[in-house]
């Protein structure tokens, strides 16, 4: 089965002590079948977000996601389980096997609960286990196993059904150097004709393995460019609280406001600002989305410098942000 | 799930094994009290029963209980025997005394006296010693550890103890000290010729002015109301006990539904409902439960060495205490249903 997998507009959206927090902002992006695609960025961008989208498992605030003919975030009760159950198969970050059961019983777990008869689920956990190098470990619990090998036991458990889609969700992040190359060789094998992999990670030395890299933190801190003039009206949002931007601001004339953009629609005040002083320099430097929204509370004029010019034309301001 | 579920409890089996034990105790002791409860009516109906009466004709202020002292006279007990119907009658005399064993402890015992005619309906089936004959003899339950020719007192006269008997206690195992009728009469009453109970064999058409036939077992159920309060509260000593195994076994489970908290949020991200999550916690609970129901049934064996009344743990007792256990361990599970619903398949991720 040759499926793509399209993301539309994807905005998860959601309420953190009463601020609006937005790990996913409108993004977009098509893999092709038989693609390694990687999600790329630090933590807290929203790569954890986008796989659990992705394997049906929440729901987003806008957007779509479309596998082949089948609209993800269109899919409830039955219809979603069937989803998770078949079509994605999931390898989580910290393995997540369950304790109690032996690597086999991980692996048939699924099996079952799909209601596959124990002997079939056996045979296939064994089948498995045999693909990811692991026939002489089958009777052994998770404790008696090494990362690498509890990896393997999660990706045997993410193929039992030989999902089409694959989301692996920082796959090599508790592993030694030895493990990774296993894992991730495993994982350039699976993508194949008739399943994508899915790889969310922070370590871009896995995106030369990649048929395609989804930035979804676009690192700002190495653009340099001459400094660029902004005049805003009365009113008019320099930035909004969630965006990602690569400019630091300095007031020349008139007076911005920076705000919080609450949950319930709301607005609060965090501070006004005079020429001479800066906003947003965090967020470029840090690589973080704005914490805050600023606007201008009369006409103004403000200077956008990237991180660099930045640091060269300011050496001393970086130690004192207003606001990121 | 069920290889999920099993797995667990031979994972968790440290665990499971200390709450089938806490429980196993606690069901041992419930069916204890369900015993002493029982054994009640047991010790008054194997007492009745041993008179071999088919018949009692009481005065209708006893209310049917045996143990009252509600007397009247004991002619009546002649001419209920002359009744159409009536094969033997024999007259009853039944009065809480208290008595002292001379060459045992010096500690008076308060014992169930009953006067009986040596030969008659009453005269107790000796299980070591003789038959009751003469005045100045006594036949004892064997709780009262009084040998067969040790002496014992009462208002200040001494009674040989001729025979002892089994199992003959009333009032929550308070022995029964049988002597001649006219003995307990001297003793008790100042040698007046009154009787509390005429036990008949056959049943009388007429009984003199004042008094009542009953059956057998009506003797017993209205001598066991008597000690309505104390069966009362056994039983509902024994529901605490209910309830104090299912709090074991739900803390049991709610402190391995926690650690659990992962597992659930990894098996619903891998299809499994909420549903059958919460169906395998009860299925968890109802073995550990039937394991210790299984323990009670044992250590019930024993549970007579506790009390110093007779208990009775009956057929139905023991057949009811598996569904107990089975209800105990449903309700316990249900303190698992919220950390299982509430459970977040996203949450696997994290």
């Amino acid at each position: 089965m040759s499926e793509d997998l399209l993301v539309e507009d994807l905005t998860v959206a959601f309420d953190s002590g009463g601020y609006v927090i937005k790990p996913l902002d409108g993004l977009s992006f098509r893999a092709h079948d038989g693609e390694l695609v990687v999600l790329l960025g630090p933590s807290g961008c929203g790569k954890t977000t986008l796989l659990s989208c992705l394997a049906g498992l929440l729901t987003p605030t806008r957007g779509q996601i479309e596998f082949g003919s089948i609209v993800v975030n269109e899919l409830r009760g039955p219809a979603l389980s069937e989803y998770r159950r078949h079509t994605v198969g999931v390898v989580f970050q910290a393995f997540n096997l369950i304790a109690s059961l032996t690597a086999r019983g991980n692996v048939v777990v699924p099996m079952r609960l799909a209601g596959s008869s124990r002997q079939a689920a056996k045979a296939r956990a064994n089948e498995l286990l045999g693909r990811v190098g692991l026939d002489e470990r089958r009777q052994h619990r998770p404790a008696q196993l090494s990362g690498g090998q509890q990896q393997r036991v999660a990706i045997a458990r993410a193929l039992v059904h030989d999902p089409p889609l694959l989301l692996a969700d920082e796959p090599t992040a508790h592993l030694d150097h030895i493990q990774v190359e296993g894992i991730l060789r495993l994982m350039r094998e699976l993508a194949s004709p008739g399943r994508i992999v899915v790889i969310s990670t922070h370590d871009d030395r896995v995106s030369q393995l990649a048929d395609r890299v989804i930035e979804l933190a676009p690192n700002f801190s190495d653009a340099d460019r001459l400094p660029e003039e902004v005049v805003l009206a009365a009113g008019e949002i320099l930035f909004r609280q969630g965006e990602r931007g690569e400019l630091i601001y300095r007031v020349e004339a008139g007076q911005l406001e920076v705000y919080r953009e609450l949950f319930d629609g709301g607005v609060e005040l965090l501070s006004r600002t005079e020429p001479g002083s800066y906003v947003g320099e965090l967020g470029p430097i840090l690589n973080l989305p704005r914490s805050a929204s600023v606007r201008a509370s009369r006409d103004t004029v403000v200077t956008g410098y990237t991180v660099r010019a930045f640091r060269r034309e300011h050496p001393h301001q970086v130690e004192e942000p207003a606001s990121s | 799930m069920l290889a999920v579920t099993f797995a667990d409890l031979w994972f968790r089996a440290r665990q499971f094994l200390i709450a089938v034990v806490g429980v196993g105790l606690v069901l041992a002791l419930a069916l204890g009290l369900s015993g002493l409860a029982d054994g009640f009516h047991a010790e008054v109906a194997s007492t009745v029963d041993s008179v071999g009466a088919t018949s009692w004709v009481m005065a209708p202020s006893a209310h049917g209980r045996l143990t009252a002292f509600a007397a009247f006279p004991a002619a009546a007990a002649v001419a209920v025997g002359h009744e159409p119907g009536v094969q033997r009658a024999s007259p009853v005399l039944f009065a809480p005394e208290q008595v002292v064993l001379v060459n045992g402890s010096t500690a008076p015992q308060t014992v169930n006296l009953m006067g009986v005619q040596p030969g008659g309906l009453g005269s107790p089936q000796v299980v070591s010693g003789r038959a009751l004959a003469g005045r100045d003899q006594a036949v004892v339950d064997s709780k009262m550890h009084a040998q067969v020719g040790s002496v014992l007192e009462l208002g200040g006269h001494p009674y040989e103890v001729v025979g002892v008997v089994d199992g003959r206690t009333m009032d929550g195992g308070v022995p029964i000290v049988y002597m001649p009728l006219v003995t307990v009469q001297r003793a008790v009453i100042g040698g007046r010729a009154l009787i509390t109970a005429v036990a008949t064999t056959g049943t009388p058409a007429h009984v003199p002015a004042g008094l009542v036939v009953l059956t057998p077992s009506a003797v017993v159920t209205d001598t066991v109301t008597a000690l309505g309060s104390a069966v009362t509260s056994i039983d509902n000593t024994r529901s605490l006990m209910w309830l104090i195994a299912a709090a074991i076994v739900a803390s049991m489970l709610y402190v391995a539904a926690l650690e659990r908290k992962r597992d659930f949020a990894v098996l619903k991200a891998l299809g499994s409902s909420s549903r059958s999550l919460f169906l395998s916690l009860v299925l968890e609970a109802v073995v550990v439960t039937l394991f210790a129901a299984v323990l009670a049934e044992v250590l019930s064996l024993f549970m007579g060495r506790l009390f110093a009344q007779p208990i009775d743990i009956t057929s139905a007792a023991r057949l009811v205490l598996p569904l107990v256990a089975v209800t105990v361990g449903v309700i316990a599970s249900v303190s698992t249903l919220r950390r299982v619903t509430g459970a977040d398949p996203a949450t696997a991720f994290g």
